[in-house]
């Protein structure tokens, strides 16, 4: 098939948009699917269909999305509302957009690493701490039905 | 100017502790949060923790019994929004810092009398990103058009507007970027957002009239 000449081609841009927490990873299909969901709440199937979002990529703690050039905005907002994937809290925040990937992997930096401790106890829950960064700490206890998170910082678990 | 977020719970309301929260406004872009249920004031992680309370009680008299008893307590005293009867009494009482959940009351909760009484008594009005962000279909279009009509009021009337997230996890939290694009969808402009953050800032320390003391 012949592309389209450049004058006649959509013009797009790419948005990086980090996602918390870091150390989940998950499919760039379920990523589309829910970031898709948000877009169309907000905005409408019109809205979407202007916006023509899709997920290009990303890295461990990172997205890349793409949109239409002059959608940006309308982007970002659908994409603050994004609270859920996978049945877990996640959230998603723009951090640039450029009209390139390249410019946008140059912007990454590596996750931190992951560092596994002991269980402890906390308020009468046995929970299993997770060490990342130069502060944070995420606690996860085995709910009834699923897993329970907390977050807090080294400061926090010294002091309980 | 400070950018404030006017309302997060910490743990143990949320899952997320004070100080993970003031570390994460931090890379965020905030530089001062207001706790509900914290304890400690301060500062935490380069970020100045305030704390607040929520005060939901049916009448006023109930309202201001609890703000004597718990004014010198915290920084900044919010009180949950009812109907249009009472908002109008809660901000004429100039204990009050912050009118807050307006998104929850009646559609005419808010007024132009209500409005008035909050410019004369420096009260402010709170915006919450949460049913912006958690809501959708019919509950998110009339926090909507709840804030579309109180920044018709604000351009108005003058009173002042703060921001808050409603936050009882870290992942609630929306960078200030990610505010700009929300508060954008019921027509707030730039500069006024930036204003409505950094007014948490001058409710906790309002202008005094200089003393001079001997």
């Amino acid at each position: 098939m012949k592309p389209r000449p450049p004058t006649l081609r959509d013009k797009r841009r790419y948005i990086l948009c980090a996602v918390d927490p870091v150390h989940r990873r998950h499919e760039p299909r379920r990523m589309y699917y829910a970031i898709q969901n948000a877009v169309t709440s907000l905005w409408g199937d019109h809205g979407s269909a202007k916006i023509q979002m899709a997920v290009v990529g990303g890295d461990e703690g990172y997205v890349i999305v793409r949109c239409i050039r002059g959608t940006e905005d309308l982007l970002e907002a659908a994409i603050a509302t994004v609270t859920g994937l996978d049945g877990e809290r996640v959230a998603l925040h723009p951090v640039a957009v450029s009209g390139t990937i390249r410019a946008l992997r140059r912007r990454m930096r590596p996750a931190p690493p992951v560092r596994m401790m002991d269980e402890i106890e906390i308020d009468g829950r046995t929970v299993t701490p997770c060490a990342y960064s130069r502060q944070k700490v995420d606690l996860f206890a085995k709910g009834i039905k699923n897993q329970e998170s907390l977050y807090f910082t080294h400061d926090d678990m010294e002091e309980s | 100017m400070k950018r404030t977020d006017s309302c997060v719970h910490p743990y143990p309301a949320g899952d997320t502790s004070l100080r993970r929260f003031a570390l994460e406004a931090k890379t965020l872009g905030y530089d001062a949060i207001v706790c509900v249920g914290g304890a400690e004031s301060g500062m935490i992680h380069g970020v100045r923790v305030m704390t607040g309370i929520v005060i939901r009680e049916p009448s006023m008299n109930a309202v201001i019994s609890r703000i004597k008893r718990c004014r010198s307590d915290v920084d900044i005293v919010m009180v949950g929004a009812g109907d249009a009867a009472f908002n109008r009494a809660a901000l004429a009482y100039r204990g009050v810092d912050l009118l807050c959940n307006l998104f929850a009351a009646q559609k005419k909760a808010f007024d132009h009398v209500a409005a008035k009484n909050a410019a004369e008594n420096g009260i402010a009005i709170d915006i919450s990103l949460h049913p912006l962000i958690h809501q959708s279909g019919g509950a998110r279009q009339r926090a909507l058009g709840m804030y579309a009509d109180i920044l018709r009021l604000h351009r108005r009337y003058g009173f002042r507007l703060t921001l808050s997230s409603g936050a009882y996890s870290y992942l609630d939290l929306r960078s200030v970027r990610e505010v700009i694009r929300l508060c954008s969808l019921f027509g707030m402009e730039k500069d006024e957002i930036t204003r409505a953050l950094s007014t948490v800032e001058h409710l906790a320390c309002p202008p005094e009239p200089v003393e001079v003391v001997p």
